[in-house]
């Protein structure tokens, strides 16, 4: 049996990387008493993999996490085990048990849901260039791998974007593509929609609010799946 | 406000994780709610001060005070203090992340004399004046304990109070003698006075040094004559009731020593003519099985680590330690928790205990023969011959190991060039173990890992007297080896013989060290014991503006009866008995284990130290 567990990175823990991140999460499992798996081998490790890796500088809303487990259990136990288990700032929402059979998250995962606010009047305007934006076909932006710099279409990765003005400036909501073909990174989409309003750089926080996956081309978050 | 400040720097330094604080099992106490705040600072980054075992311990006891409460504050990265600067933030502890200054004590822990400089920018980087002399009742009270302060003069005007030996008991008291202190309303002087009162507490500023025209100390007195003219060091005669960490810190970032680490026993009375460690945390005092198996389960429990190691000195030392292991792993494989035993010496019944170690997960092996010859080994009185080292290493190929560290010393008293061949021979032969062991048996890849490090004379040990190698017969000696060290499966790792001699200077420096330590800082020395910051000339130049001789301590022998800065202090073992063991050593003579017989080195002399067996 396995366990999907969605959990939270909270802004304080949001410089930790995905390894630390694991060790924490491991951590976590082994003070939770839950019967979790271990590989063979003279170094057994806990059978657990991310969904995606995110990250260090940003926070995540739903996070997730696939945990094997040895015996079968019922997922309000888990939930319950992992909520002791974990600190306040990493605190499980949801927990799905699928069987063994059930697909890797890393094949199912499709998209991502990203959270920019910005402070000031700049937030306003990005909000009010948000429709010209998507009423364009071919938005072309250099995507930077640690190899090469490519010339990309980024319009076709974007699947939502949406903003609204606050108080304080802006929120703008984006769910963008995450595969392995075609991912569309955060910072890369909002330079390219500060370019594109016609401004220069512009101060931004982002956190991941969701993974999810495309179902009758509607994004599903992924321990939906 | 302060906070905000750091959350904003903590986007623009590399490992913000050693500055964010909140992680398991931390003390997070109000404020408001305790009389006594109590900083505990490391001098050196957060990965390695989390690694510290003592550190934890005492951030434990404090924490287990309802008056009191202690939060943590580690070196910051230099990326991170030239930010810090830049934007004008103070120094801060982990938990609160209050400025340090603002803290009613501030202690230092002196692991290394190479972390000096680091501690001379902490107090920069808090804003607390440098020289004791400075500071008021809006600075903390400034105490430093560890090792290092068993020769605490090079610090003596930058530190308020040296706790000198086991801290468990000696910190409570310091608190208790501050709160009174400002309780009542005394002066700052006076809470100084107060605290040279208390057991094994030393105050610089109340003694004065005079010295003699070539250079050696004429005489060092107490100013008061209330204040003790001897400094008796602290120490716990029963470890078993100690107090102990159930619930340590569980960082989030990796550090050094990332597993769950129960100190067995405390002292060796091995007898090692270089080791301090062996010589100041004398006696031999264990904890026992029952006790460690307690600790264990609690801190598996409250950590969810899966590592679990025993340390001490010598491990293998320990009495129970077959028993400890085999009920260790009954109670905790099934959880898959991997044991690592430290400092195992060769002379120990390993056999055993590798093959229960090894059965859940596998950890490097290390041997610390020091010298490359039997004679040498004899002059160092490390116990240890070539036939145990063989036989062990054997053992652990056939058993699957195919990863070893030997770790030699060279520059030690009476070496010659024959000693220096001894560590390639000894290297060749247990690469010969490995190539010998069936196929079939051994793992593939035979690494080992052979390091020599520049013998370092300290304080309280026979070879206190004895002139360090000079820099230029480190150097010949390094390329020699390194000439002969290439040898098929061998790496040969070597230290900066520039660094030992900086720490053989401070390590036996006295009160006139102080001036070169804050010159070199002020030309930017810091973080010294790593490689990439240490600034060797920057040091030199250090030396030449005070116009002190860096040989003077370093290098030169010095007579029977010359009155070394350490000497106020009685560390337990007493001088008469540094001496014997020094004419040993020079006649190539070994002492044996005093377990097996008093040698008098002086413990008796200190209540319930000593039990006859």
């Amino acid at each position: 049996m396995r366990m999907l567990l969605e959990f939270c990175k909270g802004d304080t823990i949001r410089h930790l990387g995905l390894l630390d991140l694991q060790r924490t999460m491991q951590r976590a499992l082994r003070r939770s008493g839950l019967p979790v798996a271990y590989s063979n081998g003279f170094n057994p490790h806990i059978l657990m993999s991310f969904a995606s890796a995110l990250s260090s500088g940003i926070p995540g809303d739903a996070e997730l996490v696939d945990v094997t487990l040895s015996e079968d259990r019922e997922a309000g136990e888990c939930l319950a085990a992992m909520k002791r288990a974990l600190p306040p700032v990493m605190q499980p929402s949801r927990v799905r048990l699928v069987d063994d059979r059930f697909p890797k998250l890393g094949r199912l995962l499709t998209h991502a849901g990203y959270r920019f606010t910005v402070s000031g009047p700049d937030g306003g305007r990005l909000v009010d260039g948000l429709e010209a934006f998507l009423n364009q076909t071919e938005i072309m932006a250099v995507r930077k791998s640690k190899s090469a710099e490519t010339l990309v279409n980024i319009r076709p990765m974007v699947l939502r974007l949406e903003g609204r003005k606050t108080e304080s400036g802006a929120v703008i909501d984006a769910i963008v593509s995450f595969t392995e073909a075609a991912t569309l990174k955060p910072d890369l989409l909002f330079a390219t929609l500060v370019r594109e309003t016609g401004m220069d750089a512009v101060p931004f926080k982002v956190r991941r609010t969701g993974l999810y996956t495309l179902q009758e081309n509607r994004p599903v978050p992924l321990i939906e799946a | 406000m302060i906070s905000e400040q750091i959350d904003n720097l903590l986007d623009s330094v590399q490992k913000p994780a050693r500055y964010m604080g909140g992680e398991l099992n931390c003390t997070l106490k109000d404020w408001d709610s305790v009389a006594v705040h109590y900083a505990f600072a490391f001098p050196d980054v957060y990965e390695v001060g989390m690694s510290h075992l003592g550190s934890r311990i005492l951030y434990d006891i404090v924490n287990r005070r309802e008056d009191a409460l202690c939060e943590r504050v580690f070196m910051p990265w230099t990326d991170m203090t030239d930010l810090m600067r830049e934007r004008k933030v103070p120094l801060f502890s982990l938990e609160t992340r209050k400025p340090v200054r603002s803290f009613d004590m501030l202690g230092f822990t002196l692991q290394y004399e190479m972390s000096y400089t680091n501690i001379l920018e902490m107090l920069d980087l808090a804003g607390i004046p440098l020289h004791t002399r400075e500071r008021t009742w809006d600075d903390p009270v400034v105490i430093a304990g560890g090792p290092c302060a068993f020769n605490p003069e090079p610090l003596h005007c930058f530190i308020d109070a040296f706790s000198i030996g086991d801290g468990e008991v000696n910190i409570l008291q310091t608190i208790d003698v501050v709160r009174r202190a400002k309780e009542e309303g005394v002066s700052r002087e006076e809470c100084l006075l107060r605290l040279s009162q208390l057991p094994g507490v030393y105050v610089p500023s109340l003694y004065e040094t005079a010295y003699n025209e070539d250079g050696t100390i004429a005489s060092f007195r107490p100013l008061k004559p209330e204040v003790p003219a001897v400094v008796r060091k602290n120490m716990i005669a029963d470890l078993e009731s100690a107090a102990y960490p159930l619930a340590p810190v569980v960082p989030y970032m990796e550090i050094v020593h990332d597993r769950i680490n129960i100190e067995v026993l405390r002292g060796c009375t091995r007898g090692c003519r270089f080791c301090q460690a062996g010589m100041i945390y004398r006696p031999v005092r264990e904890r026992s099985r029952q006790r460690v198996m307690e600790l264990i389960r609690a801190q598996l429990q409250n950590t969810g680590y899966e590592e679990v190691t025993l340390s001490s000195l010598s491990t293998g030392d320990y009495s129970c330690l077959k028993e400890l292991t085999r009920e260790m792993m009954d109670e905790f494989s099934s959880q898959k928790v991997g044991i690592s035993l430290p400092s195992l010496r060769l002379d120990s019944d390993l056999e055993d205990v590798l093959e229960e170690t090894q059965k859940v997960r596998k950890t490097g092996l290390t041997y610390a023969m020091e010298a490359g010859t039997q004679r040498l080994r004899d002059v160092i009185n490390k116990g240890i011959t070539e036939e145990d080292l063989l036989s062990s290493v054997s053992g652990a190929f056939a058993k699957g190991w195919s990863s070893v560290k030997l770790y030699f010393m060279f520059g030690l008293p009476t070496e010659t060039k024959e000693d220096l061949d001894g560590m390639a021979a000894v290297s060749r032969k247990v690469a010969e173990c490995y190539f010998n062991t069936p196929k079939p048996l051994r793992a593939k890849g035979l690494r080992i890992h052979c390091s020599a490090s520049c013998f370092v004379p300290k304080p309280f040990t026979p070879f206190q007297w004895e002139p360090q190698d000079t820099l230029e017969m480190f150097d010949e000696k390094q390329r020699y080896l390194r000439g002969i060290m290439k040898i098929k499966g061998v790496e040969f790792n070597w230290h900066t013989p520039e660094v030992s001699f900086l720490e053989a200077c401070f390590a036996r420096g006295d009160r006139r060290l102080a001036r070169v330590l804050e010159a070199a800082w002020r030309g930017g020395c810091r973080f010294d014991g790593w490689t990439d910051c240490f600034r060797f000339e920057t040091w030199m130049e250090a030396f030449r503006s005070c116009g002190i001789d860096p040989g003077f301590y370093a290098n030169r022998r010095r007579e029977k009866g010359e009155i070394l800065p350490w000497a106020f202090i009685d560390a337990g073992v007493t001088e008469d008995f540094l001496w014997r063991e020094k004419e040993r050593a020079d006649a190539a003579l070994t002492t044996a284990d005093c377990r097996k017989g008093c040698r008098g080195c002086g413990l008796k002399r200190f209540e319930g130290a000593c039990v006859d067996r």
